[in-house]
């Protein structure tokens, strides 16, 4: 079997003169793609557990009706900070932790492109994450919701300077987002493996480089927002007051044209995952490789003409609102494709039940609910009545939760043992499994009722109206429950490095090429790349009477 | 005044699925279809996925089944089936939205609610009254309600009356509504804007024509004089102190607009944007120390010996 | 990789544009337009600006056929034209402040100096750069052809004077139309 050279960085690899033992000044000053990755990793899970504890003061106080646990001032920081921790410094970082690692490993490549940029960009991050925690210590929260809305964010009605830090704090981590995304974006291109072409390339890395373009253009729009935002209150500029003629509607279109393509940000990298879990677990090819792609291509350009359904009730106009409805209604179609390729892919498979794939499967039927609720929403009288309702808590949460963080846990329990060299326990992951599902499902599918029985969200405290008491009741049980599975999850984690079973190469006879490099791969990730004649190089590697490329014609069939 | 409901005769709701008007009868009916087809789509992945998962599960490590990846038919099916359904509800919906927010032309408001931080403020053009948080309208007529807000994002969303507006600082927007049948709707400020946002609710009288025309003029009278002595002495206080700089009470030069208006406060049915209920132990806490029962309230605290209290109480209490 | 960058920064222009076309349908905005902007002064600096993309270009130019002298002079050439671009803008921003029109003054005030500044001081970035590798090329590291640097800073180079073009028409020029 000929085995074939790679591309190498212009530059030699820095960290290759890095020896191994310098301890933690090997991590802080580390340009490898595979610590950086970790460390993002990392990052994320200490922000969750930070966003989580949050969420679960706010959920204590929601409890029961006219609560006097938490006061106001000190729930709309809490809330308004777990939105933020968990978009912008939980599922950004593991996002960019799982393709920080593995995108280089996947193309056969021993770097990202730049590797001291892709340092600055986890340090901006991780920066900008402590510039907005500090700001607690600093004099208050931001506390006017993760949109921060003008001109509740002018200096006049929040002058403790928890929104500076806002500012701050998303405008380092983005400009880290932008710069990881540029770098990724090279790297694809340039730095694959020769013999791999675009259409060999993993669907993950295809949603990556798909997602990549998606930030480049969908940040500034935020960046700008925010430097205006810091320029109305340092400077008394007026882009949001109207009192000095400036537009508070304004804020809400800069902001939703990075908002709305954010929500897919941090989903497409997600459907990527899904993409190697299903038909590794199911011993199948994946079902409709260039509809995968395709459809996700269709959802990033959407993803910019549908801004407008967070702003229906703005009054913006019949026409506007109706344009916006069916670009969102829309969306949900390349989406629908995505799920059912997915069932396709099971289809006929032999399905193995990881705990991975359970997360796997469990996401069909939860981000179903959740796109569902979200066409709901994009039906303009629906909205008109359920936005910024306990309803739209519900959507966000089930296609967040049931969504991204399921194919976050789904990649962990599947790329755990190449990453660190050990197992996760499959016995305790499958009660953090059922733990996490019904606890989510008892917190949020509750809250659907809430929101039609007329709960807006972002409330300190409700009135005892009939019902009201008992769902939210229901619902902060539930969010306990996952508390206690995260919990879970961390010792599982932590039980794993220390005394976990070694792992394997190849545990899961997987297909690609990260699972050819030793577990954890070498610092150098690959001397020799196998060739790779199609999609699935390492099976036609291990299989090779039965190669994909041996057989080309034949796969349009179904049984 | 003869007071022309009584709260505990009539339940109060707040739940989309209570349609009181034309307007959120066609919501509920669009969104009970939805639900159905959404229902339907939720179980066709259910059903498959429980199907496929336990049909195919597999406990041999080593076999490979047939390695299929694509066909074409299903993948356009898969395109279609959901297309068909978007098209449906994207004009149902359309109808919905023309019934319900018909072009406005050059119809004037019947109502202008204007939002505060945390608190309601209504005017009734052509009419002499003002008034605030207790919001009377009458039924059976098609209203044009506007809104605005003073300061930040509010948004008015009464569930039974239908879609829900924000109300943006510089902007006008309108809302039509068609009340059925009297009684009390209670609804909530649906945009976050800022402490106090959750006890921003609202509360609207609907009445009958006839008994709204008598409401009305009862609310176009000035305050009188008090006649208690009690209360006599509240007046005093509240034109000699701050109060009368931030409230308004027609009849008296208090005329300020910083806080609700309070010439009929006696009135209303709740205090503080639905907060309370309005009687004169909450009256009295709330001028002890308003901050500690609305905290974050634009009202200041201040310090007044029992009695003035009382008598401030006996005043506001006596303002129907 | 370059690209990449000049992409994310045209998105976020075009954020600062968007704004202000917004703000310029209000009242009273486009008679500010003309009363306080100097279209003929900074028409001429435009021209200058414009120009120092031709002159960078002739220094790529020379780069890639190894004439290492007029590469030398072309650079200076761009960051003498680029610098007097940022002192007209200086000389726009004095004249306006002492209107007192100012970043607080008025919604004018505020989406004109965000979207001219923010121009102007990628302009700075720009000349800062430049100054680097003519200093670089002056000690004779560009003497061989085949490196990327030049290209690069070009890219960036000319999307400033692009972003410019769209600016002024629609700062200067669409007012008067
Ligand atoms: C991962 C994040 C994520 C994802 C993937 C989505 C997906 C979608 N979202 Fe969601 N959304 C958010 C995150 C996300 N959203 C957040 C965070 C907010 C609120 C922000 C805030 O206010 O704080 C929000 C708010 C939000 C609103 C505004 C609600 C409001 O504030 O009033 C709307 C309205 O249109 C909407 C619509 C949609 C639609 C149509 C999809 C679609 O992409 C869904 C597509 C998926 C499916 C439809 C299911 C699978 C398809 C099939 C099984 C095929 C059959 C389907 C059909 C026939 C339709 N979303
Ligand atoms: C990825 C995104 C994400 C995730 C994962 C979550 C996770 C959760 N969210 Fe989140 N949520 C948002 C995104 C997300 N949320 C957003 C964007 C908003 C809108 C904010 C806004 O309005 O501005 C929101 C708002 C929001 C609200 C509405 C608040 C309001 O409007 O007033 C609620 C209420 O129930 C809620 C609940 C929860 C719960 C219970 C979880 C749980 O799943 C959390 C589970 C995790 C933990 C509980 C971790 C705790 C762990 C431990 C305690 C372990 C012990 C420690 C060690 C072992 C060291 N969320
Ligand atoms: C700085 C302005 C200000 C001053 C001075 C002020 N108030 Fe108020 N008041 C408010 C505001 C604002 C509210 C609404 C608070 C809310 O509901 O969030 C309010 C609410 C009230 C209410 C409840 C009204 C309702 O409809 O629920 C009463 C009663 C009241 N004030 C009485 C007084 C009295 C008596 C004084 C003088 C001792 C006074 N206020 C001084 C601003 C002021
Ligand atoms: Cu007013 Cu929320
Ligand atoms: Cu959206």
């Amino acid at each position: 079997m000929k085995l074939i050279l790679l591309p190498e960085p212009e530059e030699p690899i820095p960290s290759l003169s890095v020896s191994h033992n310098q301890g933690l000044l090997q991590w802080i000053s580390s340009v490898d793609h595979k610590q950086i990755g970790i460390m993002y990793l990392w990052l994320s899970v200490i922000f969750l557990v930070a966003g989580g504890i949050e969420i679960l003061l706010v959920r204590w106080q929601l409890a029961v009706p006219n609560n006097h646990f938490l006061n106001p001032e000190v729930f709309n920081q809490l809330f308004t900070m777990h939105g933020t921790t968990m978009i912008f410094f939980v599922a950004m970082p593991a996002i960019f932790g799982f393709n920080t690692y593995l995108v280089p490993l996947m193309i056969g490549a021993n770097d990202m492109a730049y590797p001291r940029l892709n340092a600055f960009s986890f340090w901006m991050t991780f920066f900008g994450g402590f510039l907005l925690y500090f700001s607690f210590l600093a004099g208050g929260a931001p506390d006017a919701g993760w949109f921060n809305y003008a001109p509740l964010n002018e200096y006049n009605y929040s002058s403790s300077p928890g929104i500076d830090y806002y500012c701050s704090g998303l405008l380092l981590s983005g400009i880290g987002t932008v710069t990881a995304s540029a770098n990724f974006v090279v790297t694809i291109l340039k730095y694959r493996v020769n013999s791999m072409s675009l259409k060999q390339m993993p669907l993950f890395v295809w949603m990556m480089l798909i997602n990549s373009f998606l930030i480049l253009a969908a940040f500034p729009s935020l960046n700008a927002a925010l430097v205006m935002l810091l320029l109305d209150r340092q400077l008394h500029a007026h882009f949001f007051s109207a009192a000095g003629g400036g537009s508070a509607i304004l804020w809400q279109h800069l902001f939703w044209l990075f908002g709305h393509p954010e929500v897919y940000i941090v989903i497409l990298p997600i459907f990527g995952i899904f993409s190697e879990v299903f038909p590794v677990y199911s011993r199948k090819p994946i079902f409709g490789y260039a509809f995968i792609i395709g459809s996700g291509m269709a959802i990033a350009l959407l993803a910019f003409g549908v801004w407008v359904h967070h702003m229906f009730a703005t009054g913006l106009g019949n026409t506007v609102n109706n344009f916006f409805a069916a670009s969102s209604m829309l969306i949900g179609i390349p989406t629908g494709v995505k799920i059912f390729n997915w069932l396709a892919t099971m289809h006929g498979g032999a399905i193995r039940f990881k705990v991975s794939m359970m997360f796997a499967i469990a996401f069909l039927i939860e981000f179903t609910i959740g796109g569902l609720s979200g066409i709901s929403a994009a039906l303009v009288p629906i909205d008109w009545q359920l936005t910024d309702t306990y309803y739209v808590v519900a959507h966000i949460h089930y296609v967040f939760i049931g969504g991204t963080l399921f194919g976050l846990f789904s990649g962990l329990f599947y790329w755990f043992p190449k990453i660190s060299g050990r197992m996760l326990d499959e016995k305790l992951g499958k009660w953090f499994f059922w733990l996490f599902v019904i606890g989510f499902n008892t917190c949020f599918l509750v809250q659907h009722a809430l929101g039609a029985m007329g709960m807006a969200r972002r409330v300190y405290s409700y009135p005892d109206l009939p019902g009201w008491g008992i769902l939210n009741l229901i619902s902060t049980v539930g969010g306990f429950i996952m508390a206690i599975a995260v919990g879970l999850l961390v010792y599982i984690i932590i039980k794993a490095l220390k005394t976990g079973e070694k792992a394997l190469r190849d545990p899961w006879d997987a297909n690609t090429l990260e699972w050819t490099t030793s577990s954890p791969p070498e610092l150098k990730n690959f001397d020799h790349v196998i060739p790779v004649n199609g999609a699935r190089p390492f099976r036609d590697f291990k299989r090779p009477d039965d190669a994909d490329w041996k057989k080309n014609g034949q796969q349009w069939k179904i049984n | 005044m003869k007071a022309t409901f009584d709260l505990a005769l009539i339940s109060s709701t707040q739940s989309i699925f209570d349609a009181a008007s034309p307007q959120a009868e066609k919501i509920i009916r669009l969104s009970y279809g939805f639900l159905v087809a959404a229902s339907g789509i939720l179980l066709l992945v259910i059903i498959l996925t429980v199907y496929i998962t336990i049909r195919f599960s597999s406990k041999t490590n080593t076999v490979e089944p047939r390695q299929i990846s694509g066909n074409s038919k299903l993948e356009i099916l898969m395109v279609s089936f959901p297309m068909v359904l978007v098209v449906i509800f994207y004009f149902w919906s359309l109808n919905t939205i023309n019934a319900i927010n018909p072009d406005r032309a050059d119809q004037k408001p019947d109502i202008i609610i204007t939002g505060h931080q945390w608190w309601w403020e209504a005017v009734y053009p052509g009419e002499k009254v003002i008034t605030a948080n207790e919001i009377h309208l009458p039924t059976g007529e098609k209203l044009l309600l506007q809104l605005n807000s003073a300061d930040v994002i509010h948004d008015w969303w009464v569930p039974s009356f239908g879609a829900k507006i924000d109300m943006i600082p510089g902007t006008d927007n309108y809302l039509w509504v068609t009340i059925n049948k009297p009684g009390i709707y209670e609804g909530t400020c649906s945009e976050f804007c800022g402490q106090q946002h959750a006890w921003m609710r609202i509360m609207v009288v609907a009445q009958s024509p006839k008994d709204y025309n008598t409401w009305l003029t009862a609310h176009a009278v000035k305050a009188g004089l008090p006649l208690d002595t009690l209360a006599r002495a509240g007046a005093a206080i509240f034109m000699g102190t701050s109060c009368s700089s931030c409230h308004s009470v027609q009849g008296t030069f208090a005329n300020g607009i910083a806080g609700p208006n309070l010439t009929h406060f006696g009135s209303r049915q709740t205090m503080l944007a639905g907060m309370m209920d309005n009687n004169p132990e909450n009256i009295n806490n709330w001028l002890t120390d308003p901050q500690k029962v609305k905290p974050g309230a634009h009202m200041p605290r201040f310090i007044f010996g029992k009695d003035s209290v009382r008598e401030l109480t006996a005043y506001l209490t006596q303002l129907k | 990789m370059i690209k990449l960058i000049v992409g994310t920064e045209a998105m976020f222009f075009l954020a600062l544009i968007m704004a202000f076309v917004y703000f310029s349908f209000s009242p009273g905005f486009r008679s500010h337009q003309l009363l306080n902007l100097d279209i003929k002064a900074t028409g001429v600096f435009s021209i200058l600006l414009f120009s120092s993309s031709f002159t960078f270009w002739r220094a790529e130019i020379n780069y890639h056929q190894g004439k290492i002298k007029q590469l030398r002079f072309w650079l200076l050439f761009t960051i003498v034209l680029g610098g007097i671009f940022l002192l007209g803008q200086g000389r726009e921003y004095i004249s306006l402040l002492n209107n007192n029109v100012n970043l607080s003054s008025s919604i004018f005030g505020t989406s004109f100096f965000t979207l001219t500044g923010f121009h102007g001081l990628h302009v700075f970035v720009g000349l800062i750069v430049i100054a680097i590798i003519t200093a670089l090329a002056f000690a004779g590291d560009y003497n061989k052809p085949g490196s990327s640097v030049i290209d690069s800073v070009g890219i960036y180079w000319h999307f400033v004077d692009i972003v410019w073009l769209f600016v002024f028409t629609i700062v200067y020029v669409v007012p008067h139309l």
